[in-house]
């Protein structure tokens, strides 16, 4: 206390120093975040670059010598890598779209006025928060051929039995509804939020002028969700990117390969092969490419919102 | 007269509709549920009730699974290690995390921008792009399975997280409230913690509790930097999922599994309210 009055005392003495102590005060606030990011995500990122130009040396456990490009012309050259990159786009391309309409959808069945909204809104939150490591061993036994129970339901209706974890198809089948279950929930929540916050009077000048259930689905509340179904595609992005848990848990990245999402082959790389120069090569592609595509979709979601 | 019966029969359509529509909703929530409730019945089944077709749902209730892995010393351990790095990084973040996501939302600072996307972009960071040099960094110095390499592993994305769902948070409150608090004499740091600190409790609460929810589940970092000494719970549970020598062990996956999500639950339905709104602030406000 008295040390804020001395300070403050002497501050006034001169402009620059109250300038300087104001402009101290404002980024205090930032300092202990600032230096947590710095040293453990900024250096982090510096030293994976650094590697990745790099020959490792696995008797030091250390980047030895500058190679150039030559790890990438690796990466670059690597079936393997490219089959991964494929298995990847191929679970984006499916799961996201398929969280986002489900999740729509079943908000807006919810999202009718009865007594019960809040609490099946409340249970929606419950496969959210489920350890993605938990859903991915779940559904390895809810899918089990011989065991499981999707397979029994299946045969009551005639289908089946399906080898889910056996055939590349259905494990990336598997990958996809083990994901869709647990994200789907989170665009659920998201979009009943924004289904609440839509303005009343539009829709009660519509049905005065006798527009029906799906010409206002149509005309009114999907133009007004787009920017928020854009940003909630945005953060499913950020999330979808980093599957890793439940393909390891469930599908093991197998079989040969066709579930190996490109952070659970970077990881084997790494970790079981202990080719670190390899693995920091292509976690630097990993992160161009993502930062260049989530930039893309933020400008692209800014975008939306300004039109509609 | 024909109008208003008109009018009737439009409000009964409707009725029925909403109430087909609430069904569907429900029956939706349900097939949602259905996999955890069957995971936690499944870890009260004996061996001969979990493997056997069709699928049984009566049978007499054990606590043979619990009894049997709550046994294993390890699991404890692991229990005990999950705590203080949730416990840890929750608070280490809510703290750096609130602070900078209040400097993003009320103190003009030069370049605030340029820090606000840097942010979300942060969290499009793959980990696996962290874990290798944070895995190396960790053996050089020393600093491989303690809990402090986890907890600052954590503050990765938690501290991004914090501080955007704090910023909105604090954009949300009137401007009055610690500009008043200034005039009167508090400084900055005042203002904070006497003003905005308490009135925003209920929030950082309910994204603190968010924060540990994400690192109590998390594997990857895990995996990589710990192994015996603060290896996690979610460890184990890849370890029993993805054991394919000794074949599916089912009763062990489903009890560990059910004593990791029971407790997340509990904490996420005390805050769900918050959770829910969190939610939606995230994703929405830019």
């Amino acid at each position: 206390m008295v040390d804020e009055r001395l300070t403050r005392a002497s501050a006034s003495h001169s402009r620059f120093a109250r300038k300087f102590a104001d402009l101290l005060s404002r980024w205090a606030f930032m300092v202990p975040a600032a230096v947590l990011l710095l040293a453990v995500l900024a250096y982090p990122i510096f030293y994976t670059i650094e590697i990745s130009f790099s020959r490792f040396d696995l008797a030091t456990f250390s980047a030895v010598e500058w190679v150039g490009w030559e790890n990438y012309a690796h990466v670059l050259d690597d079936y393997r890598f490219w089959e991964s990159m494929k298995v990847t786009v191929v679970y984006l391309v499916f799961a996201l779209p398929l969280q986002i309409v489900l999740g729509f959808g079943i908000a807006f069945l919810i999202n009718a006025e009865w007594r019960g909204r809040n609490v099946v809104r409340a249970l929606f939150i419950i496969p959210m928060v489920v350890a993605p490591v938990v859903a991915g061993g779940l559904w390895r036994m809810i899918l089990d051929p011989l065991w499981g129970m999707v397979n029994y339901v299946l045969g009551l209706v005639g289908l089946g039995p399906l080898d889910w974890f056996g055939d590349p198809t259905l494990a990336m089948a598997a990958l996809i509804i083990i994901d869709t279950w647990r994200w789907t929930p989170f665009v659920i929540l998201t979009a009943t939020a924004a289904l609440l916050a839509l303005p009343r009077d539009v829709f009660e000048a519509a049905e005065i002028d006798g527009a029906n259930w799906w010409s206002k689905l149509w005309s009114i509340t999907l133009p007004l969700l787009v920017p928020i179904i854009a940003a909630t595609f945005v953060v499913r992005w950020l999330g979808a990117v980093k599957m890793f848990d439940i393909a390891l848990a469930a599908t093991y990245g197998g079989p040969g390969g066709a579930t190996n999402v490109i952070n659970l082959f970077i990881y084997e790389e790494a970790f079981r092969s202990l080719r670190f120069a390899e693995s920091a090569a292509m976690a630097v592609i990993i992160l161009v490419v993502t930062m260049v595509l989530t930039a893309l979709f933020l400008r692209g979601s800014r975008l939306l919102e300004e039109r509609y | 007269m024909s109008a208003i019966a008109q009018n009737v029969t439009h409000k009964r359509k409707s009725r029925l509709g909403a109430r087909l529509r609430i069904s569907a909703g429900v029956i939706a929530c349900f097939l949602f549920l259905f996999p955890l409730i069957w995971m936690v019945l499944t870890s009260f089944k004996e061996q001969r009730d979990i493997f056997t077709m069709p699928p049984t749902l009566f049978f007499t209730p054990t606590l043979e699974s619990y009894v049997t892995y709550l046994q294993r010393p390890d699991i404890w351990k692991r229990l005990v290690n999950t705590v203080i790095v949730a416990v840890g990084s929750g608070v280490l973040s809510i703290v750096a995390g609130a602070m900078a996501g209040y400097a993003l939302a009320r103190i003009r600072l030069r370049g605030a921008g340029t820090i606000g996307l840097l942010i979300v972009l942060s969290r499009g960071v793959p980990p696996i792009a962290l874990a290798v040099p944070m895995f190396l960094v960790a053996r050089k110095l020393g600093l491989t399975d303690k809990h402090i390499t986890l907890i600052l592993a954590y503050c990765t994305f938690l501290i991004p997280y914090v501080m955007w769902l704090m910023r909105g948070f604090f954009l949300s409150l009137p401007r009055e409230l610690e500009e008043s608090a200034m005039i009167d004499g508090c400084s900055r740091f005042g203002a904070f913690f006497k003003i905005i600190v308490p009135i925003s409790l209920p929030g950082l609460l309910s994204t603190m509790i968010f924060s540990m929810i994400l690192a109590w589940e998390e594997l990857l970092f895990a995996l990589v930097l710990t192994n015996r000494n603060a290896s996690t719970i979610p460890v184990a549970i890849q370890g029993i999922a993805g054991d394919t020598i000794n074949g599916a062990n089912w009763a062990a996956l489903t009890a560990v599994g059910t004593i990791t999500v029971l407790p997340v639950i509990v904490f996420a339905m005390l805050v769900q309210k918050w959770l829910v709104q969190g939610l939606a602030d995230g994703a929405t406000k830019g």
